[in-house]
């Protein structure tokens, strides 16, 4: 119910005029009141006295519909990440902030970009090295304990 | 019956027809159609995948053909093989299927450390990702373009449906077309990245493995890839479960048929769906175009990519490998591996490398799917 109730006043009062008198930061709407602490050409980030669930919703309801847009939920916030070309890259949504909620909103960067795919570079590199290791140390035992029991098997 | 009344159900038939409800558009698909079909029947490229996407490209590029649509709610028929076979992911994993059953991993199971070539040949993968999303798609869409240069069709298969399905026909088209010019794209780049030297390079003869590690390997390296890239378990798992089944001796009958007839079957599936995804409207575009170019630039980077962790492995070695078969380290088996060894052979004809590069070629497979892995943990 009380879910029910926080759509709905969402849906009723705030996106509209979210939409229509908010201050927007990268095509995303600044939650309304909310008060900006820190801003710069690549991310902003408000403290608003609502609900992360309030937050959320809010956001949820403005993205609704969106192509490639997704939403994770981590323990200590909400993460929205856009996958398409939109000029923004992610949203982040504070939880547990017992009705003080952080938002941030990051720019699309080249640096998240280059970044996740290094990373994921080495992964591969990890994935594969741990496989070495592994046939490295198996093959290593199998070949001295049972490879002469088997190279005999295999010559008669 | 009145003359207008005659015209009018001559018309009425006309219509039914596709000659009154053509798109000269199509004519541009049945000419890409046609040069696949050519390359497949008359240079022999990739024959077995390039046949039936070319015909799949052709049939359904005419007006009103009931193939790739819907029907009263249920799937015509070319839209059931994609549908159930490739929106579901099946057949990509039932070709792993087959295909574990055809490998031997003995080289890679002789000298592991080639598994880091097969990583190392995944540079163009991620250099590739980036050039893709300068041209201005989307993230999704550049990982889909980015695996192509893994060489390993199945997987670029899974990855496209799995993040961008609107891309298939052309991933599918580039990575196999390129697969089949593996000898025609590598040679360069492997005399430009090596010495004489270097290319005369002998390796030890690898050391005999028993068939206990053969069984080992698929547990293992499934057991790993499992903990480490779960997303990509479908393709793997069902790749050591065919390697598993070949290499137990127990499951003969099985073996035979998932590298025989189940693989034929799904390949045929695979083919002209894939090629039925390609309609005039969907494909005429500049995407496929860059498409191609960034697939031939993907190849490229993953051949050099393989040469160079070559290298760079033996700086640390005192066995020194052969960088010719760096290159293998793109997958393509095992028409990697052959290149590796007809360069070997140019300056050495007594140098046998073939199975020296199974061992990266092999490794390139798990490479690629791994790299997969990490996009569909990325997107997922």
């Amino acid at each position: 119910m009380k879910r029910v109730i926080v759509i709905l006043f969402v849906l009723v009062f705030l996106v509209p005029s979210a939409v229509l008198a908010t201050e927007n930061f990268l095509g995303i709407p600044v939650f309304p009141g909310a008060k900006v602490t820190k801003k710069t050409k690549g991310r902003l980030e408000a403290v608003v006295s609502r609900s992360h669930e309030q937050v959320f919703d809010f956001y949820k309801q403005f993205l609704k519909g969106l192509k490639d847009v997704r939403f994770r939920e981590w323990k200590t916030a909400s993460y929205i990440e856009d996958d398409g070309n939109r000029p923004w890259h992610s949203i982040t949504i504070s939880k547990g902030g017992a009705n003080t909620t952080v938002i941030v909103i990051m720019k699309d960067n080249w640096t998240w970009i280059m970044g996740t795919l290094f990373l994921r570079f080495i992964g591969v590199f990890v994935v594969l090295m741990v496989l070495f290791i592994a046939l490295s140390v198996s093959g290593g035992i199998i070949s001295r304990i049972v490879g002469p029991e088997d190279q005999k098997k295999d010559k008669a | 019956m009145t003359f207008n009344q005659i015209l009018d159900l001559l018309r009425g038939v006309m219509q039914t027809t596709g000659v009154f409800n053509f798109d000269p558009k199509v004519m541009v698909m049945w000419a890409i159609a046609a040069f696949f079909i050519y390359l497949a029947i008359a240079k022999n490229y990739e024959p077995l995948l390039l046949l039936p996407i070319g015909f799949g490209i052709f049939i359904v590029n005419f007006p009103l053909v009931p193939m790739m649509g819907y029907e009263h709610g249920r799937p015509q028929l070319l839209q059931f093989f994609y549908h159930y076979g490739l929106e579901w992911e099946i057949i990509p994993c039932v070709i792993f299927l087959g295909l574990g059953a055809m490998t031997d991993f003995g080289p890679l199971i002789a000298n592991p450390k080639t598994l880091l070539i097969g990583a190392g040949a995944q540079l163009g993968v991620f250099v590739t990702f980036t050039g893709t999303v300068l041209a201005g798609f989307t993230l999704k869409e550049a990982a889909s373009v980015g695996i192509i240069g893994g060489a390993d069709g199945p997987t670029t298969v899974y990855l496209t449906t799995l993040l961008a399905p609107q891309l298939l026909g052309a991933n599918a088209l580039a990575a196999y077309s390129y697969m089949a010019m593996v000898p025609i794209i590598q040679p360069p780049i492997m005399r430009l990245m090596t010495t004489k030297k270097e290319r005369l390079i002998r390796m030890r003869q690898l050391r005999p493995v028993s068939k206990r590690e053969k069984i080992l390997f698929p547990m293992v390296t499934a057991g790993i890839i499992a903990l480490l890239v779960p997303s990509v378990i479908p393709l793997m798992g069902m790749f050591m479960l065919g390697n598993l089944m070949k290499e137990s001796g127990v499951v003969s009958r099985l073996t035979e048929t998932a590298q025989g007839s189940l693989m034929n079957i799904v390949t045929i599936f695979l083919g002209v769906s894939v090629g039925a995804t390609m309609y005039a409207d969907k494909f005429l575009s500049w995407k496929p175009l860059l498409i191609f170019g960034l697939g031939l630039l993907d190849f490229a980077v993953c051949t050099a990519g393989g040469i160079l962790t070559v290298k760079v492995m033996n700086l640390f070695l005192k066995e020194k490998i052969n960088p010719l078969i760096g290159s293998a380290g793109v997958s393509a088996v095992p028409m990697a591996a052959r290149v590796s060894q007809m360069e070997g052979m140019r300056e050495d004809k007594t140098n046998f490398l073939l199975m020296h590069a199974m061992g990266p070629n092999l490794a390139g497979v798990i490479g690629s799917a791994a790299a997969a892995g990490m996009f569909i943990a990325m997107f997922k």
